[in-house]
């Protein structure tokens, strides 16, 4: 959190590359990772949703406050992205063709979770790695996809039970 | 639940692709500082024989060519100097867009009217040519950009 609240402050006091770096080199993982369970594993598509939401990050990052962890701010911006380019061209692809992520490589099991969770229709799956995967709470995600709480819960149970039937 | 993985490593070129969208974008500044003697001898090119200032270093990108025209008419209001700052600036919006194939060359312009200097620019098509031409710093200092289809 220190080092975060260090790293925004060096980047603001003048916007310089090696400081925008270091930031980018801290978080993008989390973020990248988070992109590519929300697009259902679209490397492209998750790059696309990196790249705008450092943009729409540095834009207000003035605006963070340190009372929440700039990850989760970070990731917040991202999934705000996302859902303006769903609402921008409502190009909504199930259960696309997806390799196994890297970082999964060599683990069945996890495979099999990541090709299931892919599958899972878009709300669900949102939901689903946002509370199951990163760990939001139900309030948290209301608030970033503009949905009520009640919502956020049954996507979660509608996704629970799908990713139930369809594994092993 | 097996636990998955929070990070994922993405391709290594996507930083370089970030980075050069934010210093278009006008977010980032670029570390490389141009030394004097680089920037000097650049505005004497510019302001001395109106001649080709910067070329492209990037294989060009797919699409279509526009120019980008900066005039300097009365509302423009550059900073104290000979220029040399001004030309730096420029060369830095030139080399993000070179990155991206964007860039083709630059001209500088002499002689009547208010039509200063030339960027041509590599599109995908009219709005990606207008959010080039909008990044341009030019306007930082007044004057205004118009920009144009290159008919082939």
């Amino acid at each position: 959190m220190t080092d975060d609240l260090a790293l925004v402050e060096r980047f603001l006091r003048g916007r310089g590359e090696d400081a925008f770096r270091a930031l980018y080199r801290a978080h993008t993982p989390a973020l990248y990772g988070l992109a590519l369970r929300l697009t259902g594993g679209d490397r492209g598509e998750a790059e696309d949703l990196v790249q705008e939401s450092w943009v729409r990050a540095l834009t207000a990052l003035r605006t963070f406050r340190a009372q929440s962890a700039l990850r989760s701010w970070l990731c917040g911006v991202l999934v705000n992205v996302r859902r303006g380019r769903i609402r921008a061209d409502w190009r909504i692809v199930d259960a696309p063709d997806v390799e196994p992520l890297a970082d999964t490589t060599g683990r069945d099991d996890a495979i099999d979770l990541e090709r299931a969770i892919a599958a899972l229709p878009e709300g669900a799956r949102d939901v689903f790695v946002l509370h199951d995967v990163h760990g939001y709470t139900h309030r948290e995600i209301a608030e970033l996809m503009g949905i009520v709480e009640g919502t956020s819960k049954s996507q979660l149970n509608r996704a629970r039970s799908l990713l139930r039937s369809s594994l092993p | 639940m097996t636990k998955l993985p929070l990070e994922t490593q993405p391709d290594p070129t996507l930083e370089e692709r970030v980075v050069s969208t934010l210093v278009v974008a006008g977010l980032v500044r670029r570390r490389r500082v141009w030394p004097v003697w680089v920037a000097a001898a650049a505005a004497v090119l510019v302001l001395a024989f109106g001649v080709t200032v910067f070329r492209p270093t990037h294989t060009l990108a797919q699409g279509k060519t526009y120019v980008v025209l900066l005039y300097e008419d009365s509302t423009y209001r550059p900073p104290a100097g000979n220029g040399e700052e001004r030309v730096a600036v420029l060369a830095r919006w030139a080399d993000s867009l070179s990155t991206f194939g964007k860039f083709e060359r630059a001209l500088r312009l002499s002689g009547p009217g208010t039509l200063g200097g030339v960027f041509i620019v590599r599109a995908a098509d009219d709005a990606d040519a207008a959010r080039i031409a909008a990044s341009c710093p030019f306007t930082q200092w007044g004057g205004h950009i118009e920009l144009k289809r290159l008919e082939q």
